[in-house]
């Protein structure tokens, strides 16, 4: 088999993975102690495979080496964090934003900052151990079947599909779902503060 | 807001022109009757006023027209003051109001007021407040993102937007943006719990498409909307 393009960086790396996934485990604990429930529903980790690391380098003009892998793009690990209500996602970053052996390298806020599609989704980009960077995308609910679905309709075949409309029913979409999470955020917080009748 | 003003005296149409556009209307002016019937066709409006002597076509055969028509933008009548059965005859065709020349200028925009405030909430597709834009066709409220508002929270945030220079207490609230709902509780309690929802309903999702624009107001009081000083 040949080289991979992770060199041997590859146990360290699952490493890193292992200790996010724990960490973020540790907070979902802290949070149903303090709370009540459980402010994530789920958590998918991967770290990113030879072939499509390879393609990445290629499409973005990179030398296929183990620095642009691991030094130049930072998604080599991702993980995605699925929250129940918007305020978690907030609540989540915040956590992981204080771990002390990471530091924060980027944040781009697309459920404040929805892109022109509909997309929202808040990312993080840490630096564990100085070492290696990790991708993060955290969103709700609604935002992951927004994503799963528009992926779903965008990998069609039929490029007459790909039309204006369906660009605008697909933002349309996007704008409903982000009014209900909205809506249930409301009901939640309003729950919490005891102000809806019995 | 858009008004189209009819009217074929040239001054006045001009005067009128002026004053309506310097209180903040859109104003379109036509010179004779078949024109406003054109215009009416091809724009929207959110009020029309109507001379009732003009060349071509006269106001109260645009006005029959465009009631025949199912325009229900509303409409003023201008009329001289001799011609009472001008005024019965335009109430009776649909016309909203009428005013007598001559005028103050004043009270044509009292009345023009008074008539845009009690339509606007169904006849408006687009309005804009501060950094917000409400569309009623689409229901979709935007500023930097988008939501999309359910039937009620459109209505109540139409209300607050048209007010926005007063306080509207809950009652005035229920009366007008829940006239129509059948199963309303009838316990000022339940309609307090109602009308204070759908307004964290509203503030929650103004906060979410990053919008400076807020509610202010507790349960079961009066409410008012008003533009944050930044940008959270």
């Amino acid at each position: 088999m040949a080289e991979s393009i992770y060199g041997d960086n590859l146990p360290q790396m699952q490493d890193v993975m292992k200790r996010l996934e724990d960490r973020i485990s540790e907070i979902r604990e802290e949070l149903k102690k303090k709370y009540g429930s459980d402010p994530v529903e789920h958590c998918l980790s991967r770290i990113k495979s030879e072939e499509s690391m390879r393609e990445k380098c290629r499409r973005k003009g990179l030398p296929e080496t183990e620095e642009s892998a691991l030094g130049v793009l930072t998604d080599a690990i991702g993980l995605r964090i699925v929250c129940a209500f918007v305020e978690d996602v907030y609540t989540i970053r915040d956590y992981l934003a204080a771990m002390p052996d990471c530091t924060v390298v980027q944040e781009k806020d697309y459920i404040r900052h929805a892109k022109p599609n509909g997309y929202r989704s808040y990312h993080m980009i840490l630096r564990v151990d100085d070492a290696y960077f990790a991708e993060i995308q955290l969103r709700t609910i609604s935002m992951d079947t927004w994503a799963a679905l528009e992926h779903h309709l965008k990998y069609k075949k039929n490029p007459a599909a790909n039309t204006d409309l369906l660009v605008r029913e697909l933002k349309r979409c996007a704008d409903e779902l982000a009014a209900t999470d909205m809506s249930m955020q409301t009901l939640r917080n309003m729950i919490y503060r005891d102000e809806l009748p019995e | 807001m858009k008004i189209l003003l009819a009217e074929d005296t040239r001054d006045l149409n001009r005067a009128e022109t002026a004053v309506l556009t310097m209180q903040g209307y859109a104003v379109d002016s036509a010179y004779d009757g078949e024109e406003a019937l054109d215009l009416i066709e091809k724009n929207g409006y959110d009020a029309i006023i109507l001379d009732i002597m003009m060349p071509k076509m006269d106001g109260m055969t645009v006005l029959k027209e465009l009631r025949s028509r199912n325009i229900v933008t509303p409409v003023l009548m201008l009329t001289a003051k001799s011609e009472i059965d001008d005024r019965v005859e335009g109430l009776d065709s649909g016309a909203d109001d009428y005013l007598t020349k001559p005028f103050a200028m004043k009270e044509l925009i009292a009345r023009v007021k008074a008539m845009t405030r009690r339509r606007t909430a169904y006849s408006t597709t687009e309005l804009k407040c501060g950094d917000i834009v409400l569309n009623a066709e689409s229901q979709e409220l935007t500023s930097e993102n988008t939501v999309r508002l359910s039937v009620r929270e459109l209505e109540l945030m139409q209300t607050l937007i048209l007010n926005r220079d007063k306080e509207l207490s809950t009652e005035y609230l229920i009366e007008h943006v829940w006239a129509d709902e059948k199963d309303l509780p009838e316990d000022a309690e339940s309609q307090k719990d109602i009308v204070w929802l759908y307004i964290n309903y509203l503030k929650s999702k103004l906060a979410y498409i990053n919008s400076r624009v807020d509610i202010m107001g507790e349960r079961g009081g009066a409410f008012q909307i008003y533009l944050r000083a930044e940008s959270s």
